[in-house]
């Protein structure tokens, strides 16, 4: 389960005219990661399919306004699977645009219906205004004889130029009224030549006219609201109708646009694999990276499937390429929560040790142990699998944290921190202080040794015979490790450190100080300064790493002393009180404890575990694929 | 910015300054032959045969400006959200420029491949959602597209605009306009000591684009005093508000030629055509990027001042390579890098409607 998968290089020689059937095959097998480097033979430069390309991204782009629109669905099932023709694509592309003309037109109703419902509330607005003004405002509504004016509204960032503008042609502006981005204004002038002059800069201003209520001079302004409230509801009907009308659209479409989404889907891989096809002539050449155990089966379907002659070579991953191979991610169910907090720090390199399986076995026991609570890790469980809908794959990851605790918990003797309610199967850490924190000390000895030994592992496994000897973390690193892990022991014992631990760190720090030496390039001072700092942060990184795991016995300790004080405030309150107590205590204890704990896990886990071995620099396994409806063993594809 | 940022920034500059051209470096310049300038810029693809010509000139222009955003990049890390905001508001203008290609491509109508190959490509900072931008069919759904974005505000005045007349000198000049008043606002947000010289380099970049701007708008295409003023965007220097009242309130080139004030005035004394008008106040500014340059203090405008010049630098460059490429005589390549007056200088006002 730690080693990976093993993969295979293949290069699939096919004819231009099979590319589309090809491509279409590799996506139904869904184990053919494409590799887009460019072939080596000189000869294969071209790149084909470029207008198919083109056709696919139009037609696409064109079916994805549609389903902004109308429900498209995004996987429907393919049903039988064909190769998708340039002329069946470029006629889906032509029905769309056609469809999109249509369906623009929906979205561009519904936009003007917008705008009059923002110009309607302008309106409100305005006549709320002028309502409590105590002129005449009903001359405005037309131009006089000498006086010309605008009563409006613009985006409140045009005014001063725009007041500017309508100065040089000897109107003046007013602004009455800002609502969000739109100012309202008043503009008048003297009518004559420069009048002409405004119109256009008006335009450009963005200035939309606010029509003066007729029966304003009759101070009736409820009569007005009401008016424009039945045209707001007059324009709530044209939305509804509208609505309607686009509903029926739908239906009449909704087969073509189906089967449109089916073509592209059957489409995508030829467009997907785009970058890897090169070709010269008729020869086109693609390559990818498989799966070894799925190699026959694409052979197979391949020879089963081309009408034409193809040649498919596979052959291991060379050693300049590995940084090249994708990983396949881990599939167990109850891994995938792990493995996705794996991925925030990276995918493991072709090669690496998978850290899934060993991260989710210490992520449980770390968590356990420092948060061990019969009753407390009930209820997180009892939460994620109530909330599993809701949490994703992550409610497994839940349940198996509560489980850990609740385990812990009956070691601990420990259930909503009494501790006297049931019979520790172990010990209670508040009792047995020295003994959790040497149990600690030595899980993280433990881990610091698993973490180097991986390291180790997964340079030898990249030939870096060097790095696993004399890099960081490597065999060098490791005998030091071990000789001061055992001449501390000494210590702790005999009251000496020992010979022998002695000459071993001795021996192991001066063979790490000769490498940097070796491999510095630098004057003489620089390097005597880098070899000391570098040597000397050895030592102390060792010790303070080791001393880190402490945490974990000071979690259970601070766990049962934070429930020590809920009970004795507990204790110190009536019936009520002390439940009410117990009750808010504990669920502070889950909510910041439990967050704590969290936190200082996933910190032990990608500080002293990953950063030792695990270079997170690999790329994922990405098969391609038709989409989620396809058949994955469909009967044999014809051609259209 | 913490004094050891602004000493960092304005070392920097220096650093980065000492690469830019001489003002005496371009004749020069001018004469390099095309394997001369693919060998001291680098720039092998001039050389490719397999490549068309304009291919090559294209490939030449994208390499350039990538070498202007990797400056950008390293002058904006060490800066606040203030200078990182005017430096970007700047460079916008790239995103710009393909905004204007993408309205002028589907306008004609254009293929998508074909608006693509004319597109710069650009960083995400700086770019456009091209790909959402692409998929529209024409200008107003162009239009709206944009209206969901960053851009919202110059979309929709651009898109009433457009509705109303089917102008694209509505849309370019709005989007223009809009560029200007942003590194305006983004100029305001300076507190402390960088305000005054930020804002007076800027000021010159507003004068200078305001002048040409205003012969342009009113002489060239006839625009009215309103229409006019209200294309341009007044400086916090020369050309403020009430100066760019007046000025768009005269008659003619000679009139708003005389009314200019110091230093404009004596530098435009004598121009007959847009080109040459452009041309002196295209210097005016270079001069007052080097004086800051040399002599200021802050490292914002310093840094500011320095992109323009390097700017005006890979410009040159680039319009030698393509002169080159497309077999322009020695004669008219300097021509075109103002080297040398044009043989007929066009008579004002017609000389500036030629020129425009």
């Amino acid at each position: 389960m730690l080693r990976p998968l093993p993969m295979k290089h293949v290069r699939l020689l096919v004819l231009a005219d099979d590319l589309p059937q090809a491509s279409l095959t590799l996506a139904q097998t869904e184990s053919f990661h494409p590799d887009n480097r460019p072939p080596e033979a000189e000869a294969l430069r071209e790149a084909p399919g470029r207008d198919y390309r083109e056709r696919y991204r139009q037609a696409a782009a064109r079916l994805e306004k549609i389903a902004k629109l109308v429900r498209v669905p995004e996987a429907p099932d393919i049903g039988q699977v064909h190769v998708v023709h340039p002329d069946e694509l470029a006629a889906v592309g032509i029905m769309l645009r056609e469809r999109w003309n249509q369906a623009s037109r929906f979205e561009e109703s519904f936009r003007q219906l917008d705008e009059e419902e923002r110009l309607i509330r302008d309106q409100e607005a305005a006549l709320e205004n002028f309502a409590n003004l105590q002129i005449d405002l009903g001359l405005l509504r037309t131009k006089t004889r000498f006086l010309d004016f605008y009563v409006g509204t613009l985006p409140r960032e045009n005014v001063a130029r725009l007041q500017g503008a309508v100065q040089l042609a000897d109107h003046l502006l007013y602004k009455y009224l800002e609502r969000g981005d739109t100012a309202h204004v008043i503009i008048v002038g003297p009518r004559g030549e420069r009048e002409a002059q405004l119109s256009s800069v008006l335009t450009s201003a963005g200035f939309q006219a606010l029509p003066i209520p007729k029966d304003l001079a009759d101070k009736d302004p409820a009569r007005k609201r009401d008016e424009l409230a039945t045209r707001q509801a007059e324009l709530a009907g044209q939305r509804e109708a509208l609505g309607d009308e686009l509903r029926l659209w739908e239906q009449e479409h909704r087969g073509g646009l189906l089967d449109a989404r089916r073509t592209l889907l059957l489409a995508e891989p030829f467009v997907t694999l785009d970058p890897t096809i090169h070709s010269a002539g008729r020869l086109a050449t693609l390559a990818g990276w498989v799966p070894a155990r799925a190699v026959p089966e694409l052979a197979e379907r391949l020879e089963r499937e081309l009408l034409l002659p193809f040649d498919l070579t596979a052959r291991d991953p060379r050693a300049e390429e590995r940084h090249l191979v994708p990983t396949v991610p881990v599939k167990s169910k109850w891994l995938a929560p792990f493995a996705m907090l794996v991925k925030q720090y990276g995918i493991p390199k072709y090669g690496e040790v998978d850290p899934t399986p060993l991260f989710a076995f210490t992520f449980m026991l770390m968590f356990g142990s420092m948060f061990g609570d019969v009753g407390q890790g009930a209820v997180i469980a009892g939460l994620a699998w109530y909330f599993r809908d809701k949490l994703g794959r992550f409610w497994r990851f839940g349940l198996m944290a509560g489980l850990s605790s609740v385990l812990f918990g009956f070691l601990y003797g420990s259930i909503f921190g009494y501790e006297e309610i049931l019979p520790a199967l172990w010990n209670s850490p508040i009792h047995h202080p020295i003994l959790m924190l040497q149990i600690a000390l030595g899980y993280g000895v433990a881990f610091i040794v698993v973490a180097c030994l991986l390291a180790i592992y997964n340079r030898l496994v990249v030939r870096n015979l060097s790095g696993a000897l004399f890099g960081h973390h490597g065999m060098v690193n490791l005998v030091f490790y071990l000789a001061l892990v055992w001449g501390g022991l000494n210590l702790a014992g005999s009251g000496g450190f020992g010979i022998l631990p002695t000459l071993l760190v001795i021996a192991s720090l001066a063979a790490l100080a000769v490498y940097a030496w070796r491999n510095l390039d630098a004057p003489v001072g620089e390097k005597i300064l880098v070899v000391f700092i570098e040597t000397l942060e050895t030592v102390i990184g060792y010790v303070s790493n080791t001393l880190s795991f402490l945490r974990v016995a000071a979690f259970s300790l601070n766990h049962a002393a934070l429930s020590i004080a809920v009970l004795t405030l507990a204790e110190m309150m009536g019936a009520a009180g002390h439940v009410i107590t117990v009750i808010l205590g504990n669920v502070f204890v889950l909510v910041l404890e439990g967050g704590i704990v969290m936190i200082q896990v996933m910190r032990l886990q990608y500080y002293e575990g990953f950063s030792r071995y695990f270079s997170g620099e690999g790329h994922e396994f990405s098969p391609l694929r038709l989409g989620d409806g396809a058949p994955k063993t469909s009967a044999p594809a014809r051609r259209s | 910015m913490t004094a050891s940022a602004q000493s960092y920034l304005n070392t920097r500059v220096s650093a980065m300054a000492t690469a830019l051209l001489h003002a005496d470096a371009a004749p020069e310049l001018c004469r390099l032959t095309l394997p001369e300038i693919a060998e001291r810029y680098g720039l092998n693809a001039l050389l490719d045969e397999q490549i068309t010509p304009r291919g090559r000139a294209r490939a030449a222009e994208q390499a350039l400006l990538q070498r202007l955003l990797t400056d950008l990049a390293v002058l904006v890390r060490p800066m606040d959200s203030d200078g990182r905001g005017l430096l970007l508001a700047w460079a916008r203008k790239y995103a710009l420029f393909n905004l204007k290609t993408l309205i002028r491509g589907k306008l004609h109508g254009l293929d998508q491949s074909e608006i693509r190959e004319n597109l710069f490509d650009l960083p995400e900072r700086v770019r456009l959602p091209h790909q959402e931008l692409y998929r529209a069919e024409n200008v107003l759904e162009l239009l709206r597209v944009l209206e969901r974005g960053p851009l919202r505000i110059i979309a929709r005045q651009a898109r009433e605009s457009y509705e109303q007349r089917r102008d694209p000198f509505v849309l370019e000049s709005a989007v223009d306009q809009r560029y200007y008043a942003e590194l305006t606002r983004q100029s305001l947000q300076f507190r402390g000591e960088e305000a005054q010289p930020v804002q007076q380099l800027l000021g010159a970049i507003l004068d200078c684009t305001n002048l040409i701007w205003l012969l342009r708008f009113r002489f060239s295409f006839g625009l009215s005093p309103s229409e006019t003023f209200y294309q341009l965007v007044p400086s916090k220097r020369l050309l403020h508000r009430t100066r760019l009242l007046e000025l768009v309130n005269l008659e003619s080139t000679e009139q708003v030629l005389e009314a200019l004030p110091e230093p404009l005035d004596r530098l435009l004394a004598g121009t007959t055509n847009l080109i040459d008008a452009q041309g002196r106040a295209n210097e005016h500014l270079l001069a007052e990027c080097r004086r800051t340059l040399a002599r200021g203090r802050s490292g914002v405008s310093r840094a500011l001042a320095y992109l323009v010049l390097r700017e005006q630098d890979l410009r040159l460059l680039s319009m030698v390579v393509q002169g080159r490429l497309i077999g322009l005589t020695q004669e008219q390549i300097d021509i075109a890098a103002n080297l040398s007056a044009p043989p007929t200088a066009p008579d004002s006002p017609l000389g500036m409607a030629a020129a425009a």
